[in-house]
């Protein structure tokens, strides 16, 4: 079994973790049965947050602890390894979150990231959708040994500098070498007035345009107040956007 | 109850997990107190064959969502089956569960997590069901297994007492590994993992050589090794041993040489001169010769003050890094210092001179005990005059080298050009007699001034 694989990135801040948690709701309450999992692999995010769940530790302190301690000589580490994995993998009852954490420091890492990319990627063999909230830097995807992503998500808001980054990460997909299905654009932030000049520089990155989510005071409003994303109510702009996405996500997965 | 297991068995379901909402029960795991598998060789009439025994609850008998305490035994006998194959058998354990549709096992030993889904559960399935299916895989995987019976435990009392009783196995198990040698085994294995930072580098690891990183033991890459033979691990026939000291193997010069495409093709396993092992960047800890005491420094990743010679962990990774062979200074796993190949061609612990104080903390059991006091540490010394002097006070073996060597190696220079008629080449020279070129050049100047040689 292969589960879809959706990755979202775009500069930081114009909205990756609100769609990931907005698309992860979706799927679970459309998808009754089907089995997600959340990977939150940018360093500077907060997906577990926007979800409304907590975690107690990260892939990246795994390695550290790894460094630290090692267990008995006749023991097998990548054995050891993966329950850790699925030590630290927070289960709820329509996903499961796993938190990358901070990528890797100055000791040696080599062995025990090959093990862990191995897990990760074995793990999510196991589910049915896979989001991935990712950094611009694409250092998660690029790491990626077996599954292909089916849909590249590439976010940007009506600044110039989010679409000089989804311009550059289409670039950095063909240097690193990921492998996706399908790379779309996706708008966010969309106001009546910044509309037309959005759309027009858009199309000139030739990234196929597949959302466009309205600036929404009722995501400004939860962000403020500190709720998860997640109790967004469905009649909401970014929720009914959120959701037509999700639909053709579903269809091309 | 039928006898069918009413699931599927087979490898397409290793890999699966059992999420949370999907379990009906959960044995073992980090939220349990007990839990331990063990396999274990008997004698033919100590067990029956096909035997499933169930000591506590069954798996119909929990409620959903329960979780348990677990324990595992599987007794075998065989007539060529030895004790030290228990361990290599336990490891199965692993996989076999894991074929079992619905069934999830992690981890090992003390540490085993397992759970049974609800589908499973649903359709029927029991211990016996579970028990029957291993015991058979057992027996394909391993046609000398002629008997074998297994126990699943769930009273926790039951359990305590096994779990208390396989932790004495497993320290005997680790001692052991920590005690297996080169000798014993035919196979080493490579790691290639590193190339893309060091594209010539390979690391070869034996049972008393870990990997640089000090994260792959020779039992780790044996298990990488045997889930993806081509992989990045791989077995390395060590061939002919052809010289004891330095550990050079001509299974391993083959086998860098192909795994480098042909840049190196001679590995001395346990000496920092010659053909010393490449470095990657990866290390752990580097040795550095120190050639005014005659003696090796060592400094780690975590040391980030200049070592005795003033140079930093960092600057000597450069030097020592790249897969390049670097006379002189090698890179290593710090569990390499309990080994007893550890610098075995220089002389071992009794050529260490240097270390920062909490490696030697860390490593003291592996440091004999007559030479621990000898070796300083930065809160001893911080630059080679005070080393110096310290080796001298405390009396340490280098001391006697110092002396004695000018003669001694004017005599080794002068019969090695003897024997090659008085045609030699100073980078040859300088590796078959275990000296820096450097040296060589200054003894043959000596020896000029001294009128034996023109
Ligand atoms: N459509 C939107 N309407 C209103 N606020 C938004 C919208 N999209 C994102 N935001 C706000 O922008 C900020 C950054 O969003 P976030 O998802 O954290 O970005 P990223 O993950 O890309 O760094 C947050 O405060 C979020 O609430
Ligand atoms: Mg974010």
């Amino acid at each position: 079994m292969k589960g879809t694989v959706i990755a979202v990135t775009g500069k930081g801040g114009v909205g990756k973790t609100m769609l990931s948690a907005l698309l992860i709701g979706i799927l679970g309450d459309s998808q009754p049965g089907k089995s997600i999992l959340a990977i939150d692999a940018d360093p500077d995010s907060n997906l577990a947050e926007s979800l409304g769940v907590e975690f107690q530790k990260t892939v990246g302190d795994i390695r550290e602890d790894m460094l630290r301690e090692k267990p008995s000589p006749g023991v097998e580490k990548k054995k050891y390894l993966d329950a850790k994995v699925f030590e630290i993998t927070v289960e709820t009852d329509n996903f499961d979150l796993l938190v990358m954490g901070r990528p890797e420091g100055q000791g040696c890492y080599c062995a025990i990231n090959h093990m862990l990319r191995d897990i990760v990627d074995n793990i999510t063999k196991s589910y049915d959708y896979i989001v991935i909230d990712a950094e611009a830097g694409l250092e998660h995807l690029s790491r990626r040994t077996t599954e292909n992503v089916d849909s590249l998500l590439v976010i940007s808001d009506a600044s110039k500098k989010g679409l000089d980054t989804a311009k550059r990460i289409k670039d950095l997909t063909r240097e690193l070498n990921i492998k996706f299905n399908n790379l779309y654009l996706i708008l966010n932030r969309v106001t009546p007035e910044n509309k037309d000049v959005l759309e027009d520089e858009a199309g000139k990155l030739g990234i196929e345009v597949i959302g466009s989510i309205p600036d929404d005071p009722e995501v400004s409003d939860l962000d403020l107040r500190g709720r998860p994303i997640t109790g967004i109510s469905q009649e909401s702009k970014a929720y009914k956007e959120a959701e037509n996405i999700a639909r053709k996500l579903i269809k091309n997965g | 109850m039928t006898d069918k297991i009413p699931v599927e068995v087979g490898i397409v379901h290793e890999g699966e997990r059992i999420r949370g909402p999907d379990m009906f029960l959960e044995l073992g795991g980090p939220k349990v107190k007990y839990k331990a598998e063990l396999v274990q060789v008997r004698k033919a009439d100590e067990i029956e064959d096909g035997k499933v025994i169930v000591i506590g609850k069954d798996i119909p008998e929990f409620s959903e969502g329960d979780r348990s305490s677990f324990g595992i035994l599987v007794d075998i006998y065989g007539g060529k089956v030895e004790k030290e194959l228990e361990g290599v058998i336990e490891r199965r354990v692993h996989d076999f569960l894991n074929y079992i549709q619905g069934f999830m096992h992690l981890n090992q030993r003390y540490d085993i997590w397992c759970r049974v889904s609800k589908d499973a559960k649903e359709k029927g399935l029991t211990f016996k069901h579970i028990g029957t299916a291993i015991m058979n895989l057992f027996k394909t995987a391993f046609p000398f297994i002629e008997k074998s019976q297994i126990t699943f435990m769930t009273d926790e009392a039951k359990v305590k007492e096994h779990h208390d009783m396989a932790i004495k196995i497993y320290e005997e198990r680790d001692k052991r590994v920590r005690g297996m040698k080169d000798e014993d085994v035919d196979v080493f294995y490579a790691c290639t993992l590193c190339q893309s930072f060091a594209p010539n580098h390979v690391c070869v690891i034996s049972p008393q050589r870990v990997s640089l990183c000090g994260s792959i033991s020779w039992i780790d890459a044996r298990a990488a090794a045997n889930v993806d033979p081509d992989g990045p691990n791989f077995a390395v026939d060590k061939g002919e041993l052809l010289d004891e000291k330095t550990g050079e193997y001509s299974g391993v010069n083959e086998a860098i040489k192909k795994a480098t495409n042909g840049a190196n093709d001679r590995f001395f396993m346990y000496s920092m001169f010659g053909y010393p092992h490449t470095s990657c960047g990866c290390f752990e800890a580097i040795a550095f010769f120190i050639p005014e005491v005659e003696g090796i420094g060592i400094v780690d990743r975590n040391y980030n003050e200049a070592a005795v010679n003033g140079l930093k962990f960092s600057a000597m990774a450069t030097q020592t890094g790249g897969g390049e062979q670097a006379e002189g200074f090698l890179g290593f796993g710090v569990e390499w210092m309990h080994s007893a190949k550890f610098f075995n061609a220089e002389g071992g612990w009794s050529r260490i001179v240097w270390l920062p104080s909490h490696i030697k903390e860390r490593v003291k059991e592996a440091v004999p005990e007559d030479i621990y006091d000898k070796i300083a540490t930065e809160k001893e010394v911080t630059n080679l005059d005070e080393l110096k002097k310290f080796l001298q006070e405390k009396g340490h073996p280098v001391v006697e080298r110092w002396g004695a060597k000018g003669d001694d190696l004017k005599d080794k220079v002068m019969s090695y050009i003897q024997e090659k008629d008085g045609e030699i080449y100073p980078d040859e020279a300088s590796k078959d007699l275990g000296i820096t070129e450097d040296e060589l050049m200054k003894i043959i100047e000596k020896l000029q001034e001294d009128g034996a040689l023109e």
